[in-house]
């Protein structure tokens, strides 16, 4: 069996995408993977919904902008924005990039993406701990987008509230009774357009790891 | 018994189990939670002042709270209110004495589902609770977008909040 660490390590998240399209297969291939994902009990509720209209993906676009302009414009201005972004030293690129975080500009691209898939739980069908099973099927989307050349970004935004998870429900047509279905986030899809570069910095192991007790970072 | 530190009690333990689960995302869960009171009442009003006097109005009268004064500033998007004497008080300083920050209002929940239900205002958002148990008052720091052109809009609430103070810019709801 192959290591897949490789695939793992060199991913990133892309957010913006070259317009051509993404062919069926590779579609195809990526909810393969997806189904493939484990469940609790063998449950599989998940559930995709792939939107290439773009009526439709301007209106989640939308709604995810204004879900993370909110939150990020009161947290600005609380001054935590501030304070998350300082480790950009020269100001300028600062002040840009901190307002393209709370403009929303920063979740807006689902408009830009050839592909976006919902994932989506059924909360009726004996399930248990569907978000953690979502979670797994969102991985694997992201993977195997990743492996077939493609860019990918795992988006919780617009169904961050309650009541914008109503409205992305509206918007796809999903029952919006809380018993029925859980919206836990969107993956936009398609031929990346930024570079790959190496992700951003990982936090090393040793602060990561204990070893038989918490706490406990001595390799035994 | 003391009914309504039953139900705080059991408040509390709901959201410390919800915070568990979802940490600070948690408060992006629960905005529907108090609103089943206010939209049970005819809230009338054509501006956020009007509609947040009305939610006060019916939210005291009920005995949910002593009082709540408000002041908006921030460009028209900083809701500024002192909630005093709240039926909830219990709730949350028993969610702080277990370490979890405060993060769900119900009052400020009624008041902000009906600026948007009743205004048609794009969104809202609770930013800061703040909790005193000593003079018993909650001081909430709340987004109200209009439109999705406000947002972006930003400035330093620290020195709104302050100038506010300063200035006595409070609106008192008399009932």
């Amino acid at each position: 069996m192959q290591d897949i660490l490789d695939v793992l390590i060199s991913r990133k998240s892309i957010r913006r995408y070259k317009p051509d399209p993404v062919p069926d297969k590779m579609i195809d291939k990526i909810l393969e993977a997806a189904r493939w994902a484990p469940s609790g009990e063998n449950y599989q509720p998940w559930r995709f919904i792939v939107i290439r209209d773009q009526e439709t993906k301007n209106k989640i676009g939308d709604l995810a902008k204004v879900g993370s302009g909110s939150r990020m414009t009161a947290w600005y201005c609380m001054g935590e924005m501030q304070k998350r972004f300082e480790k950009i030293k020269d100001p300028d690129k600062r002040a840009r990039v901190l307002e393209f975080m709370y403009s929303g500009e920063v979740s807006e691209f689902a408009k830009h993406a050839p592909v976006v898939i919902a994932v989506i739980g059924d909360l009726q069908i004996g399930s248990v701990d569907v978000p953690y099973d979502l979670s797994a099927a969102t991985e694997n989307i992201l993977l195997e987008a990743h492996s077939l050349g493609l860019g990918a970004c795992w988006v919780h935004g617009p169904v961050a509230t309650s009541r914008d998870a109503i409205k992305f429900k509206k918007i796809l047509g999903i029952p919006t009774g809380m018993n029925a279905y859980k919206v836990i986030c969107y993956v936009a899809v398609g031929f990346p357009a930024e570079e790959r570069k190496h992700p951003r910095p990982k936090v090393p192991l040793e602060d990561l790891v204990y070893w038989e007790k918490f706490g406990n970072k001595e390799r035994p | 018994m003391d009914q309504t530190q039953y139900f705080n009690d059991m408040m509390a333990r709901l959201e410390e189990l919800f915070y568990h689960e979802l940490s600070d995302c948690a408060c992006w869960k629960t905005e529907f939670v108090g609103v089943d009171f206010i939209q049970s009442r005819d809230i009338q009003g054509t501006t956020p002042s009007e509609i947040i006097e009305n939610c006060i109005r019916e939210i005291t009268t009920a005995g949910l709270v002593k009082e709540i004064t408000y002041s908006i500033g921030g460009q028209d998007i900083l809701l500024y209110a002192k909630v005093k004497g709240c039926l909830h008080i219990s709730k949350e300083v028993a969610l702080r004495k277990r370490g979890i920050k405060i993060y769900n209002c119900p009052i400020i929940n009624m008041i902000l589902d009906q600026i948007i239900e009743k205004l048609n205002f794009e969104t809202t958002y609770v930013a800061d609770i703040e909790v005193d148990e000593k003079s018993g008052e909650c001081l909430l720091k709340c987004a109200i977008f209009e439109s999705p052109a406000k947002i972006g809009n930003v400035c330093d609430w620290s020195d709104e909040c302050r100038l506010i103070d300063e200035n006595n810019q409070w609106t008192t709801v008399e009932c």
